[in-house]
């Protein structure tokens, strides 16, 4: 019984953290300097859904969200991730605080038609889980600056793309609270601890 | 413990124990170049990529050996479901290698308890 009490208060003080760089900014509140935090944020963004509609930064507003990188026709890692990315998915569905969003790096191939049928063989038929495409550099661009992951082309890699394997767990004020290895079981049950801390966060 | 190996081994024929070796590089080959996609379990992922275990298509052994050298366009029909997903070739293997991943998903998935030798992956490939 004391154990349970430990235990929870444990886990009332384990909020995660904010990731990326922070920036202090000074303003001014009736004459006097205040200084507040300014946490890495997702910046704006607009792609194209496998439904043919625009998701736009603002369709995941008040959503907690995991954000990844892949394609469509990879023979390294993507099929491991989505292997793992489906257990999320088959975890919150029905979740309406929960999305996915998948985002191509290979636009040249993964159309709208390509991703849409990819998403229907993964047993995808809702838009909790989004899978994204759009202008190429756009793509490595979020990638990078915003979710902190590598994704760019290179003829030497399989398949002709690197990219990276994580998972980044974005809270609905758009900041990055987590990134998880999605190659691995205990990678994604992390993450899937987490969401659900994100969830029940006041 | 090690006369109970002795003896263990010496009730298997010489056969048996190059195919208990061919298993277990087998397994490991597998999850390095086949587990991604078709999973640990063989099961597959989805409507994305069919299953090993299970599979009507393994009744095409040389399909199978030729499909693991060199990959596949376009659609494919196993246990009467349509997958359309290009598998990558992994012109990498080497023809034991190959006889390895096979002996292991045939005695795993297939029901055999024979092993696959080169021989039979050399015949698949004539020109070789």
């Amino acid at each position: 019984m004391i154990l349970f009490f430990l235990v929870t208060a444990c886990q009332s003080t384990d909020k995660l953290p904010i990731l990326g760089n922070r920036e202090a900014v000074v303003r001014n509140v009736n004459g006097l300097p205040v200084t507040d935090s300014v946490y890495h944020t997702i910046r704006d963004f607009a792609f194209i859904s496998q439904y043919g509609d625009t998701v736009t930064n603002h369709t995941l507003d008040g959503k907690i969200y995991v954000a990844d990188f892949f394609f469509t026709t990879c023979p390294t890692i993507c099929p491991k991730m989505k292997t793992q990315l489906k257990r999320v998915y088959d975890e919150f569905r029905g979740n309406n605080r929960v999305v996915l969003l998948s985002h191509t790096i290979d636009p040249a191939r993964d159309s709208v038609a390509v991703l849409r049928e990819f998403a229907d063989n993964l047993g995808v038929k809702d838009r909790q889980w989004l899978f994204v495409t759009g202008d190429r550099d756009t793509l490595y661009e979020i990638g990078e600056k915003s979710y902190m992951v590598t994704a760019q082309a290179d003829s030497t890699a399989p398949g002709g793309l690197i990219h990276s394997g994580a998972f980044i767990l974005v809270d609905a004020q758009k900041h990055i609270r987590g990134i998880y290895d999605g190659t691995t079981v205990d990678g994604v049950d992390k993450l899937m601890v987490d969401i659900k801390k994100l969830v029940d966060e006041k | 413990m090690l006369c109970s190996l002795c003896l263990n081994f010496s009730c298997q024929t010489d056969e048996e124990i190059k195919r208990q070796k061919y298993i277990t590089e087998g397994i490991l080959l597998y999850r390095t170049h086949c587990a991604n996609c078709h999973q640990t379990d063989g099961k597959g992922l989805q409507a994305l990529y069919p299953p090993i275990a299970g599979s009507d298509y393994l009744a095409q052994k040389d399909s199978v050996i030729h499909l693991i050298r060199y990959g596949q366009q376009g659609p494919i029909v196993v246990n009467g479901k349509r997958y359309n997903r290009p598998m990558p070739a992994n012109k990498q293997l080497s023809d034991l290698e190959i006889a390895e991943i096979v002996t292991y998903i045939y005695h795993q998935w297939g029901n055999e308890k024979t092993l696959t030798s080169v021989a039979d992956v050399k015949k698949v490939f004539p020109a070789r």
